[in-house]
């Protein structure tokens, strides 16, 4: 006698119906969001088009962008996206080798090794990036360290965001269980082949995506990075011709949309990226 | 014939818990011994501690000749913990299967890791033991796409594919749904009809009686009372034993209805 198994049959189709009900409805919602984006992105551009409409006796007036300066300058702040790319993507692994390094360094059981890796966060997230930032480029030289301003940057971008990632790192490792170690341990392996076979690639797979996260963040970051005045990326190059010919407006705008892009294109990668890594996922 | 395991005077303590008082036990080659009692009565702890997942805090152990006790430390120590962890086999009550790795790799992970395998030689060992425990077929699916019986079957070849000389079963069935307990049970069987040498610490009455060799009782970290399944479950002498039989089969009863 078992009551559960009667009459499945029946409530199975219903919750397919139901389930499929609540799907409709949620396509409706995606389709009535991606309609509203449009109108938004329509507004913004409007917003910018130097068009004059006149209602009766007023005027709207919009912005008025100054298009040939655009079309002179577009190219030379185009090409900080490369440097920009260039130095999250050398920051983002140095970053991520840190920050498992203070991952696992907290894991340890001498003291030494543990504060060294608390001491390491504390100190970088008590800080400014800002003051980092400089800290590498124009303090570094007076006590004989002369770091390039690209270098400098790297540098600063990696501590820093190594030591917020030594968080997701953490986290990483605390998501591997108990069993899994034992189970490694019971088969015969090390503790070191336990770390580097199950533990950490497990550890790691749940940290790539918010590691994507980060990475899009410093792409922003990155940004900084010009205040050196010695690394030709996107806001250096923006900054240099606006103030140059006074249309900061315009050379802000453009690199506004360039980073907007890039942030669009590395979302839709990472958002990507998650998928692939549920794969095998518990 | 010499015993394959054996464990002299082992003691534990959790903290001032006592958990394992003077635990005496031999294991001889094929044997099948079920460990049956409460849950706190020890018998995990004592499974655990023959492969080292825990310390035991005294006591020796031997396991296929090779001995261990608080006076062997350091280097040596870890070298023979080394040694008996690939002595022995051991299926979790969680399975803990590797989710990252597919069936097959799962299986084949201690064979390269540990052995140091060729690929295509570990591929084959692994083969064959998914086909002892009927898991052929899903040799490229990622455990999470498995069933919880499925699971356990893929652990029991994942532990078989180091050819241990005994094997530590750890509650292998408490953690699945009713109707996916029998096929592990069945792996389990047919094990112990191929010769292997068991250890099975376990609440299911009806696989200790008609599979084990030896049914041994835990209470409070000791044994109380051991014997073949028909002395045991027939005539059970200590009180605490029959007050365990009763609750299974008010249990078992309770299930049926």
């Amino acid at each position: 006698m078992c009551p559960q198994t009667s009459g499945t049959s029946g409530t199975k189709s219903q919750a397919d119906l139901i389930y499929a009900e609540q799907l409709r409805a949620k396509r409706r919602f995606a389709i009535g969001v991606a309609i509203s984006w449009i109108v938004m992105l329509m507004l913004l551009v409007f917003l910018f088009s130097s068009t004059n409409i006149a209602l009766g006796s007023f005027t709207l007036k919009t912005i008025h962008i100054d298009k040939a300066f655009i079309q002179e300058n577009i190219a030379f702040i185009a090409s900080g996206v490369g440097v920009t790319i260039g130095i999250s993507a050398l920051s983002i692994l140095l970053a991520t080798i840190l920050a498992l390094l203070a991952a696992l360094g907290r894991l340890s059981k001498f003291p030494p090794i543990y504060a060294l890796c608390t001491f390491y966060v504390s100190l970088i997230r008590g800080t400014p990036l800002y003051l980092q930032i400089f800290f590498f480029f124009l303090a570094l030289p007076q006590i004989g360290i002369i770091l390039p301003g690209f270098w400098a940057g790297v540098l600063a971008l990696s501590l820093n965001y190594g030591a917020y990632m030594s968080e997701i790192f953490r986290a990483g490792l605390s998501s591997v269980s108990k069993g899994q170690r034992e189970a490694a341990l019971a088969i015969g392996m090390t503790p070191g082949q336990t770390m580097r076979r199950i533990v950490i690639p497990q550890a790691l797979r749940f940290a790539i995506p918010p590691t994507g996260n980060e990475f899009i963040a410093m792409l922003k970051d990155s940004a900084l990075v010009s205040a050196t005045g010695f690394v030709h990326e996107l806001m250096w190059r923006a900054t240099r011709v606006g103030r140059a010919q006074f249309h900061n407006l315009e050379a802000l705008i453009v690199a506004a949309v360039f980073y907007w892009i890039m942030t669009l294109i590395f979302s839709a990668l990472q958002s990507r990226l998650e998928t692939r890594m549920a794969r095998g996922e518990r | 014939m010499a015993p394959i395991i054996k464990t002299t005077d082992l003691d534990k303590y959790f903290g001032r818990l006592y958990v394992l008082k003077n635990v005496s036990l031999e294991v001889t080659p094929k044997e099948v011994i079920c460990l049956i009692g409460r849950s706190g009565s020890g018998k995990s702890t004592l499974l655990r501690c023959i492969n080292f997942l825990e310390e035991p805090s005294d006591g020796m152990i031997e396991v296929d000749g090779l001995q261990i006790h608080p006076g062997i430390k350091g280097k040596q120590r870890r070298q023979i913990i080394h040694d008996i962890r690939l002595r022995t086999g051991m299926v979790f009550q969680e399975f803990n299967l590797f989710p990252h790795l597919t069936v097959v790799e799962n299986v084949m992970e201690g064979p390269v890791t540990v052995k140091g395998m060729g690929k295509a030689q570990a591929i084959k060992i692994a083969e064959m033991n998914l086909e002892r425990v009927g898991m052929s077929d899903k040799r490229d699916e990622y455990p999470n796409r498995l069933s919880g019986g499925q699971k356990q079957r893929v652990a029991i070849a994942r532990a078989l594919a180091m050819e241990p000389k005994v094997m530590l079963f750890d509650e292998p069935t408490s953690a699945l749904d009713p109707e996916l307990i029998g096929e592990v049970l069945m792996v389990m069987k047919k094990l112990a009809e191929e010769g292997t040498t068991m250890l099975v610490v376990t609440h299911e009455i009806g696989f200790a009686r008609d599979v084990a060799d030896r049914v041994i009782v835990l209470a409070d970290g000791e044994f109380i009372e051991e014997g073949t399944p028909s002395q045991l479950f027939g005539n059970p002498k200590d009180k605490r034993t029959q007050a365990l039989l009763e609750r299974y089969r008010e249990g078992q009863s309770s299930q049926e209805k």
